[in-house]
């Protein structure tokens, strides 16, 4: 890795990810008051049948239970779309964009590798990734301790959760940087990385819905975040294993084309 | 030592190789034909030589360079810079050279002071020329603590000069240099240029702006359509291109189209231009006993040499 690039690389972010961060903070805060204020009168619909079941499960998180609501902000849209930002955005851009823009070759017309370059990039998007991730973690801390049910928060899980949540959007910023990678230009890389999380979510959501298209849900990568199980203590390493595996087939791609490629001049 | 040598290098873009090579010939043939942007090119650039990398858009100019910084991979022949493999020493070579792209861009978001200490820092090298670069090219202190996006086209060019030299690099690669400068920029920038080959620095100068490469160069090379069509010394290529010589007269008209030399005789009332190469002596001798009113042998361009060579080079 080249410490420059990084150096660099975080200069050019860091105000993108504080905005991110924030914004990841307040969403992972709301949660947990909202179960703590309407947890009990949803199970009652639940029970009453008014609401279908389907309802306390979406992609494994609910608001019946302090697990359930974290787990809800992990999976739901609001946080998967602000840490796109840099899982899908930063990575699809980090290479395609730069070259597209004519600024890779101020990089690479320096004593560096182009596996150095696709490397620091990588290191950067998981950088990225974890502070998110933490940043939604502490959110969601913060708001349970808010709303008083902070007793009912396994604390000794919570590394686990942020462990198996960077890896989850990990894969997709070493999904989107192989596509970086691949491609000349911004709109196909982007386009790419962000039609397979986009995907993914459709698929794990559709399946938690309905209970019909249950079997799509293990092609999604989103179904490898059980949030709500890891902090009930049921953590599955299979899971972290498939996501890691993800992680490095985009880093073997990406190492084997990226240095291969012909880097014409941008148009 | 050459400071750049390469032999047969070649690219083509768009030709199927590896698997796709293998693939069965009515497949093959259906594929578009490649694109021939380097064909067979050999030259050698010396140590401490200032050397023009000449011809127009599309000739192949910048696809040379980008083979010698190891962004492309050639698809044939071989190429050395500063003695180390072009494709197997890549991040070595670029440990010691300096390249300015053409129609540079750099990050808007950025200082001029910040972009550069970013690139120096890439280069692992202190930024010992920076200072006297920057004196030269009249970027003040106060100039480099703007974003890069309030800079002009002009100055844009001077930082990517800057950026270029300021590690003082043994090997420069500049694609099309003087891009947007103004005139007194490009006299300050030709210094610059003065002052790295004095130090026994080379240069590899690629450009379509003929009275620079006139101005810097030692040598010149001259590529069409992906070929090399000329490598000489800048002065030679001076002296054998034609002249343009106006003639007034009174009386007969001298007899020009037998001399040596002489070619494109056109005659008017009172007046013969013609065109003459090489040596003088036999058209003054020719026109000794004609009453010449006026004469006016125009100094030699190197864009009529250039141009010679590109109505003469059989199309690749």
């Amino acid at each position: 890795m080249n410490a420059a690039l990084l150096r660099h690389t975080w200069r050019l972010q860091r105000n993108r990810l504080a905005i991110v961060s924030i914004a990841l903070t307040v969403w992972g805060f709301l949660p947990p008051i909202i179960y703590a204020r309407f947890g009990s009168q949803f199970t009652a619909l639940v029970q009453s049948g008014l609401l279908p079941e389907q309802f306390a499960r979406v992609g494994g998180g609910d608001i019946f239970s302090l697990s359930g609501a974290i787990a809800l902000s992990f999976i739901h849209p609001i946080a998967t779309i602000l840490t796109s930002v840099f899982a899908v955005g930063f990575s699809a851009a980090a290479v395609a964009g730069e070259r597209q823009r004519g600024t890779l070759e101020l990089a690479l017309a320096r004593p560096i590798s182009r596996r150095v370059l696709y490397l620091s990039l990588l290191a950067a998007s998981f950088g990225f990734v974890a502070i998110s991730m933490a940043a939604l973690v502490a959110g969601s801390v913060s708001g349970a301790t808010f709303a008083g049910v902070v007793k009912e928060l396994a604390f000794g899980n919570l590394p686990l959760l942020w462990l198996n949540s960077v890896l989850l959007f990990g894969a997709f910023a070493a999904i989107g940087l192989a596509a970086s990678v691949s491609f000349d230009r911004l709109a196909p890389a982007f386009g790419t990385a962000l039609g397979i999380v986009v995907a993914m979510y459709v698929l794990e959501v559709l399946g938690s819905l309905w209970p019909a298209a249950e079997f799509l849900q293990p092609y999604s990568l989103f179904h490898y975040l059980k949030a709500r199980a890891i902090l009930n203590g049921l953590a599955a390493p299979f899971d972290m294993f498939l996501l890691s595996s993800v992680i490095v087939i985009a880093m073997v791609w990406s190492l084997a084309v990226f240095p291969r490629r012909d880097l014409a001049a941008p148009s | 030592m050459h400071a750049i040598e390469t032999v047969g290098l070649t690219k083509y873009y768009g030709h199927l190789s590896g698997l796709a090579g293998s693939l069965p010939a009515r497949l093959r043939a259906s594929a578009s034909p490649p694109i021939r942007a380097l064909e067979s090119l050999d030259i050698a650039v010396r140590g401490g030589e200032v050397f023009g990398f000449l011809g127009p858009n599309g000739s192949g100019k910048t696809t040379t360079i980008r083979l010698l910084l190891g962004f492309l991979h050639p698809t044939a022949g071989q190429g050395r810079v500063l003695g180390l493999d072009m494709v197997r020493d890549s991040v070595a070579i670029r440990r010691r050279l300096g390249y300015l792209p053409s129609g540079i861009a750099l990050y808007d978001t950025l200082t001029g002071e910040q972009l550069l200490d970013y690139l120096a820092d890439l280069s692992g090298r202190p930024a010992s020329r920076r200072a006297a670069l920057c004196e030269r090219l009249e970027l003040s202190a106060r100039t480099l603590k703007r974003l890069v996006r309030d800079y002009s086209r002009g100055m844009r060019q001077k930082i990517g000069i800057v950026q270029a030299l300021q590690h003082d690099p043994e090997l420069a690669i500049l694609d099309e240099p003087t891009e947007g400068l103004d005139p007194l920029m490009q006299r300050a920038f030709y210094e610059i240029i003065d002052t790295l080959k004095a130090e026994g620095r080379t240069i590899f100068f690629s450009s379509h702006v003929l009275s620079e490469v006139e101005r810097v160069c030692d040598r010149v090379a001259i590529v069409r359509s992906g070929r090399l069509v000329a490598l000489e010394e800048t002065a030679r290529l001076v002296a054998r291109r034609k002249r343009n010589i106006t003639l007034r007269f009174s009386g007969p008209p001298p007899r020009l189209e037998a001399v040596s030399g002489i070619t494109n005789v056109e005659q008017g009332d009172g007046c013969l231009t013609c065109r003459l190469e090489g040596n003088v002596r036999p058209f003054l001798a020719a026109i000794a006993d004609a009453a010449v009113v006026d004469l006016t042998i125009e100094p030699a361009r190197l864009e009529e040499a250039f141009l010679e060579f590109y109505d003469e080079a059989p199309s690749a």
